[in-house]
């Protein structure tokens, strides 16, 4: 009901709380309001995704803003990332002090650019302009740029750096792409107001110059996924999500780069209309397996926890493009995994902060022995850990068999038996990693470290609802959400 | 009006080869001003149905923030900053010299490529906004000064506002105030953190950042 109104309103509520984060009198209410507007977000959000399950789309503003059935399911994902990630933020500043301290200016600053972020990943997601789209991309990566150096350092300086100047590029280059995607449909005889509808890009009816849809696809796979974080583009994203506060690492690899790759599937319906199915999907396949064998290589030899886990998120993010390279069973093995991945992944970055706080490092030596030296952020990271490996009966078990079985019904083998032989290769020295880190002898203390913290409730809430989302989907999926997914692939290709 | 696309073509080549061979940031900035004013000139030259407003807001707009505001924050930026007043490049003047003439080879030839399929487009300003657009990026890979990576984006964003205006004849007007609004947000947001950089660690030479790797 109201639907369309709730998309004004998921907007609103976003911006009018970062700019009431910034009045707020006391840290603690910033880290309440966050979740509170994420609250209201998921509410908004299922309300919408519910409505459009029952009418196939919502549209606004004369259809600036449209929303289908996969974009819906973005919304989804992205509201419960915040969630989970505010959630989180509360328990983990509350234990910074010294030079990280959560002091009201750097109270002040989260809470705008957090929920700034929020903002603008919501208009990527609702807007059918492509324009727009890119406008909302480009404010996504100015906003976050500064949550990196929260605390300026060096080395969060270096991470904050390299982001803004690689994705900035890159997004540059996915701007060139969307010049030449709304060119292709004028140049053919189009017309030319709504060019850069997306609506309109992939409506049957329209026709695309085929020389400028190739070159649209190639800058906007290029551009936008430099910020997907797709190999060899990658680069910045192992530092960015290692420097950054451990709340916003979660965000960054639970859901910004899902809006990147987002940005690219709106693009894949008008290139398979244009240049038949192999070019778009081919791509796709190409550069989510390299994604996944150099993530691979990396991971082996990682020492640092959240950088192992930023590695884990290019092989994810690998592992969703290529799902989405797949066909229709591909695409919809490739959307739960983006589900689980995000809500697996972000949980695994509290396990690391939290433990990460205590031990005052984040080297996986440092951080061994986590089950005795902390309980509850000690089997959260046991879990996650294992789920993201690909552990049965977690959740991202499943969506990878999917994937597994698209493959090989698509008669991909090469590809089915590279994605085999590079997850091996992550599940076992990630194996290795964890049971260090888990079951290992705790070091001696060093400087900085302050073991024992009292965790409260909020932290044991957090683990407890996203461990039971990642085992209930694992072992069972409701009929209405295995239809919701079929309804957002079914948006990119033809219907299952 | 193709005698105005001639010139501007030709300045426009001059303006790069400039920055790429000019060692002093001031002087390069100047020429990154010289530059974006010029190529803002080339929306009220295409458009051959009439100024109207949205040809003149979106050309003012651009003029304004590329020729002007965005020069005169790089260089408060400089004067803020204590740093050597060098380009200070990984690769060095005459080679990139050199680069610019092989980079303006290969934009003609790209160029030549595009044409068929964009049978509007001046073929003069397709070259030239390819043209910007690699020396743009080839600034940000080669130089070490932080400033001059800024300096190089511009650049990017200038031949994409080039490349924008001859291919895409009806851009919405909000989408190009978006857009604009971005980079005039990005300007500021890297001169941010340029500032932080240069306070931390007393320079800002980009290869001083090289701690993370792996």
């Amino acid at each position: 009901m109201f639907a369309d109104y709730s998309i004004f309103a998921m907007l609103a509520v976003a911006m009018l709380g970062a700019l009431v984060s910034l009045a707020l009198p006391r840290p603690r209410d910033v880290l309440r309001l966050i979740v509170a507007i994420s609250a209201i977000e998921l509410a908004l959000a299922a309300n919408l995704w519910a409505s459009v399950l029952a009418n196939g789309f919502v549209t606004a503003a004369d259809e600036w803003f449209y929303v289908d059935a996969f974009s819906a399911f973005y919304v989804v994902v992205l509201v419960l990332v915040f969630l989970l990630s505010s959630a989180f933020a509360g328990v983990y500043f509350a234990h910074e002090t010294g030079e990280h301290g959560f002091t009201l200016p750097v109270a002040h600053r989260f809470g705008a650019l957090w929920l700034g972020s929020l903002t603008a990943m919501m208009l990527v997601l609702v807007s059918n302009n492509l324009g727009i789209m890119w406008v909302g991309m480009e404010a996504t990566t100015l906003l976050s740029a500064f949550l990196i150096s929260l605390h300026p350092s060096r080395l969060s300086l270096e991470a904050m750096w390299k982001y803004l100047i690689i994705c900035s590029v890159g997004i540059a280059f996915a701007f060139i792409g969307t010049i030449f995607a709304a060119a292709s449909i004028q140049s053919a005889g189009g017309v030319p107001a709504d060019a850069l509808f997306w609506t309109k890009l992939s409506s049957a009816d329209v026709k695309l110059d085929p020389t400028l849809m190739r070159f649209a696809f190639i800058f906007i796979l290029v551009g936008y996924g430099t910020k997907t974080g797709l190999a060899p583009i990658h680069s910045w994203l192992p530092d960015a999500h290692s420097q950054a506060p451990t709340p916003v690492s979660a965000m960054f690899s639970g859901f910004l780069l899902n809006t990147a790759l987002y940005c690219i599937m709106r693009f894949v319906p008008p290139a398979r209309h244009a240049l038949g199915a192999d070019f778009a999907d081919g791509l796709l396949i190409f550069f989510g397996t390299l994604s996944i064998l150099v993530a691979a290589g990396f991971i082996v030899f990682q020492s640092d926890a959240k950088r192992l886990l930023a590695y884990h998120s290019v092989e994810h993010l690998g592992i969703i493009t290529l799902g989405f390279g797949l066909g229709p069973l591909g695409t919809f093995a490739a959307l739960f995994h983006t589900l689980n991945h995000s809500v697996c992944k972000s949980l695994a970055f509290f396990a690391v902060g939290r433990l990460g706080q205590q031990a005052g490092s984040h080297d996986m030596h440092m951080l061994s022995g986590a089950l005795r030296a902390d309980r509850l952020w000690g089997i959260a990271l046991l879990g996650s850990v294992l789920a993201l490996i690909g552990v049965a009966p977690f959740s991202v078990f499943m969506s990878e068999y999917q994937l597994l079985r698209a493959a090989a019904g698509g008669g991909a083998w090469l590809v089915l038996v590279l994605f085999l032989a590079a997850s091996s290769v992550v599940f076992l020295s990630a194996l290795r990693h964890l049971i260090d880190m888990a079951f290992g002898d705790p070091p001696s203390p060093v400087r900085g470290a302050r073991p024992g913290a009292p965790n409260g409730n909020s932290g044991a809430l957090i683990v407890v609802s996203a461990m039971g989302l990642l085992l209930l989907l694992g072992v069972w999926m409701p009929v209405w959400f295995s239809g919701a997914l079929g309804s957002a692939a079914a948006v990119l290709g033809p219907r299952l | 009006m193709p005698a105005a696309l001639d010139s501007i073509h030709a300045i426009a080549l001059v303006t790069c080869f400039a920055l790429l061979g000019t060692s002093r940031i001031g002087a390069c900035i100047r020429w990154l001003s010289l530059q974006g004013i010029l190529l803002g000139l080339v929306p009220l030259i295409t458009h051959d149905d009439g100024l109207g407003l949205r040809v003149m807001l979106l050309a003012g707009g651009n003029i304004a923030l590329k020729g002007m505001i965005f020069p005169w924050v790089l260089l408060r930026l400089r004067a803020r900053t204590s740093y050597p007043r060098e380009v200070e490049p990984f690769v060095g003047f005459v080679a990139s010299i050199l680069f610019g003439i092989v980079a303006l080879g290969l934009s003609v030839w790209l160029a030549l490529e595009l044409k068929p399929a964009l049978p509007h487009a001046p073929f003069l300003m397709l070259e030239t906004a390819i043209f910007v657009v690699s020396i743009g990026l080839f600034m940000i890979i080669s130089r070490r000064s932080a400033l001059m990576q800024v300096i190089g984006y511009l650049m990017l964003e200038n031949g994409i506002f080039v490349f924008g205006v001859i291919t895409v004849v009806e851009t919405p007007l909000l989408v190009e105030l978006g857009v604009l609004l971005d980079a005039f947000v990005a300007v500021f947001v890297m001169g941010i953190a340029i500032f932080h950089i240069n306070r931390e660690f007393g320079s800002m030479d980009v290869d001083q950042l090289n701690a993370l790797r792996g």
